[in-house]
Formats: structure tokens, C-alpha cells, sequence
């Protein structure tokens, strides 16, 4: 899959969120989406996600629209998009039923099983931490296999067992061929793992490159975003 | 997946939601159950007018507790961002308007099924053999009510103060449903039959079938403006 933008802008009314973006991905890229809070990352998201239209500007996979290449893009919310009174199984179930990729039970339970669910697999998922919900979005995209996948902060309510395996899950996707867009400020980890950077600041693209090694551009680009450690 | 299928199958998780919460189904039934009781301490009505105003106090419950449903419609959707979950997939969205629809349907019928019996009670109607053709045009009133409504809730469903925006924008685009019912209902009490109601009946059902139609077609634009 290959991902096409052109001078995307959004305007909330008089303010602008997004500003004459273009951005190009080759199938496979894994791209971390950087830029201090209000850049505009969540909002690019939801235009890549089709859940808000654009002002102006043009969105293509694979040379269709957003429209046309639903149930190609998977948004992973760490703890949303789960209905809180249905099981942890039957969220699995109806997801993928909705998506036209109906799966046998032992798919589901092996689903479960890789993001260590198993045992919680007939509990409601309102009763799970917001760290195990991020589990089950992790099974349900797993199985859902979208060739666009965007991550919204999938950091924050992860453990150590939870990184590793969000991680391990994320290179086994863009080994695919398919193409991942992480919104992160753990911009340590985010660059370790991407294979491009694009820096988000006052809704315009500041920086966008491919990952090297060292990458003086990118520290002077991301500099003035980092803490500076005072009281 | 055609249409009908995904309609099944939100319409599934729609009721075994309800099932488990049963939240929706509670309130209607209650409120509607109390608005029957205010009427009947309300209306010191002679037995003579009771038919003539029946309908019509029949379908101010079914309105109020009908609005109660839909506020809670798109609730559970509206938690977790689980409408965001939905337009993400290949969904057509005219199956979300038909499981809505439908499930609301399902809802007001299962209130009406304890209602109109509890109401004939109430005010003592002697007309017990007409309730089958009395529930055939309730039916056919509560299906354009819902119809209407999910349209209605779904424009409404990211507004603020959506609660009060909701029956300011309904109750008047009811009018020609909620006229057509009571007309048809008065007919029914009246001559014992539907037989001279036709007119009254031909517009539901022409309202019900327009406007499933429509939804089908315009629900893409109105859940994801």
C-alpha cells in the first residue's frame, strides 16, 4: 500500500489545525509522528482515518480515496473502540465480523493468547485495565490486518510486556508491506523502531526524512521540542 | 457483507447490550407506565369522550418515553469512541440507520405490548376485540417514529444539549406521522374497523417506506458530518 497527501489542510473554524501537508509512504515505512501537544498529530490521524474530512487537500491509498479503502485502515486507540458490555471474545468477534474477516474460535483464542488475554477471554471488556484493552485493540488489528495501521499514544498504558509485544507486533506489520503511522512522545522509542520521522508544529510539516544514523538534522529539527530539565 | 447482514449483526449486539444493561428498556417502560398514571388522576374524563381522546393520550406517552429511548440511542456508541470504531470499517452506513431503527422499534414495541393494555385498563375502554387493529396502526405510527428518530438522534448526536435539541427538531417533523395515527386510531374506535381509515393508513405506510429509504441513502452524510 502506498499512502499520497497533498496540501491537506483542517481548519476548527478560524483555526487552523493542518496546513499544506504533503507527505509520500512506500509500502512497508514505519513513520513516527512527532511535535509538541497542539501540533496537530491526532488531527492528521483522523484525516488519514477518514473519522473527520479534510478542509482542503487530497488523501490516496493506493490511488483511492479515504471512502474507497475503508476496512483498509485501523486506528489502534489504546483504550477506546471497545465496547465496555461485550466480552473481551465477543469484541474480538464483532470487530472482525464488521470488517468482512469473520474468524473460527481458535483464531480468536490464538489472537488472545499472543497478547497474553487467554484467561480474561469471557470477562467483560469494561473490566479491564486500560493496558489490557490496549492488548485486545493489539489482537483485534492483529487479526484485522490493515494495510494503513495509525497508533494514537499507545505508549502511555503499556507495560514492559505490553511494549515489547506492541513493538514485535508493529515490525511483523510493516514487514508485510503495509504501512504504520505512530503519533508518540516517547520519541526515543518512536525513532528506534520508525523508518522515517515526520515533525508536526503548529499544524506544518517541519520535518520529514528518512531514519539515519546519526541524524544531526533531525536532533537540531526535534531540539526545541524536548524538556529542558529546569525547575 | 450486504446491507441486511450488517443491519443483523449491529442489530444483535445492539439488543444483547441491552440485555446486559437494560438500562433503555427500564426507563421506557417505567416513565411510560407513570405517564399513564398521571393521565388517569389528570383527566377526570366521561366515558363518553374517553374513545375520542384516547388516541391522542396514547401517543403523548409513546412520544415522551419513545424520546427517552432515543437520548440513549447512540449511548452506547458514544462511549469509547466506539462510533469511531464503526466508520472505520467497511460498514455501509445505511446498516447502522436500519439496526438503529430497528432496534428502537423493538424497544417501543415491547413498551406498547405492557401500554396500550395497561391504558384500555386505566380509563375502563369496553372495546377489548379492537386492540389487535388499534397495535397494526400503532405499529405502523411507532416505525415512522423511530425512523424519524434515528435520523434526529444521529444529527443531534455531537451536538451540545442534544437531550433538549433532540425533541425540538423531532416533534415537528412527527406532526404528519403523529396526525395520521391518531386520525386512524379515532376511525378504528369509531367504526370498529379500519375499512374507512384507508386514506389516514396509506400515508403511514407511505411515510414509513419513504423515509426508511431515505435514511438508507443519506445516513453516510448525517453520522459523519
Amino acid at each position: 500500500m502506498r499512502l499520497t497527501v497533498k496540501q491537506l489542510a483542517k481548519a476548527y473554524g478560524y483555526l487552523w489545525a493542518l496546513r499544506q501537508l504533503d507527505l509520500e509512504l512506500a509500502p512497508g515505512e514505519f513513520v513516527a509522528l512527532l511535535g509538541p501537544n497542539g501540533a496537530g498529530k491526532t488531527t492528521f490521524l483522523k484525516l488519514l482515518a477518514g473519522l473527520t474530512a479534510p478542509s482542503s487537500g487530497t488523501i490516496e491509498l493506493d490511488g483511492a480515496s479515504v471512502a474507497g479503502a475503508r476496512g483498509q485502515i485501523g486506528l489502534l486507540a489504546p483504550a477506546d473502540h471497545l465496547y465496555d458490555q461485550l466480552t473481551v471474545r465477543e469484541n474480538l468477534r464483532f470487530f472482525t465480523a464488521l470488517h468482512g474477516k469473520a474468524h473460527g474460535d481458535n483464531e480468536l483464542a490464538a489472537a488472545l493468547d499472543a497478547v497474553g488475554l487467554s484467561a480474561r477471554a469471557g470477562e467483560y471488556a469494561g473490566n479491564l485495565s486500560a493496558g489490557m484493552k490496549c492488548r485486545l485493540s493489539i489482537a483485534k488489528w492483529r487479526l484485522l490486518d490493515p494495510g494503513l495501521l495509525l497508533l494514537d499514544e499507545p505508549y502511555g498504558v503499556l507495560d514492559g510486556s505490553g511494549v515489547d509485544l506492541l513493538e514485535e507486533f508493529l515490525r511483523q506489520h510493516c514487514a508485510k508491506g503495509h504501512i504504520v503511522i505512530m503519533a508518540s512522545h516517547h520519541v526515543s522509542r518512536a525513532v528506534n523502531l520508525c523508518s522515517r520521522a515526520v515533525v508536526l508544529h503548529q499544524g506544518r510539516l517541519s520535518f520529514n526524512e528518512p531514519k539515519q544514523s546519526p541524524w544531526p538534522s533531525f536532533d537540531r529539527a526535534f531540539g526545541d521540542f524536548l524538556p529542558r530539565g529546569g525547575l | 457483507m450486504n446491507l441486511l447482514r450488517q443491519a443483523y449483526l449491529l442489530l444483535c449486539k445492539d439488543l444483547l447490550l441491552e440485555l446486559r444493561r437494560r438500562d433503555s428498556l427500564l426507563t421506557m417502560f417505567f416513565f411510560g407506565t407513570l405517564l399513564l398514571f398521571v393521565f388517569h388522576f389528570a383527566f377526570d374524563l366521561p366515558p363518553d369522550k374517553i374513545g375520542e381522546l384516547a388516541p391522542a393520550l396514547l401517543w403523548l406517552a409513546f412520544l415522551f418515553t419513545g424520546t427517552l429511548g432515543l437520548a440513549q440511542l447512540f449511548q452506547a456508541e458514544r462511549d469509547n469512541h466506539c462510533l469511531d470504531a464503526l466508520l472505520l470499517s467497511p460498514l455501509d452506513r445505511g446498516a447502522l440507520f436500519l439496526a438503529k431503527t430497528g432496534f428502537n422499534f423493538i424497544l417501543m414495541f415491547l413498551v406498547e405490548l405492557v401500554v396500550i393494555p395497561l391504558f384500555w385498563i386505566l380509563f375502563n375502554l369496553p372495546a377489548w376485540n379492537l386492540i389487535p387493529q388499534l397495535f397494526l396502526v400503532t405499529l405502523l405510527g411507532t416505525l415512522g417514529f423511530c425512523v424519524l428518530g434515528t435520523i434526529t438522534a444521529a444529527i443531534t448526536l455531537r451536538a451540545r444539549g442534544r437531550e433538549l435539541l433532540l425533541p425540538l427538531v423531532l416533534f415537528p417533523l412527527m406532526i404528519p406521522v403523529i396526525l395520521a395515527t391518531i386520525r386512524c386510531m379515532e376511525t378504528v374506535l369509531k367504526t370498529g374497523g379500519v375499512a374507512d381509515a384507508m386514506g389516514w393508513l396509506r400515508m403511514l405506510i407511505g411515510f414509513d417506506v419513504i423515509f426508511i429509504t431515505i435514511g438508507v441513502l443519506i445516513f453516510d452524510s448525517v453520522i459523519e458530518s
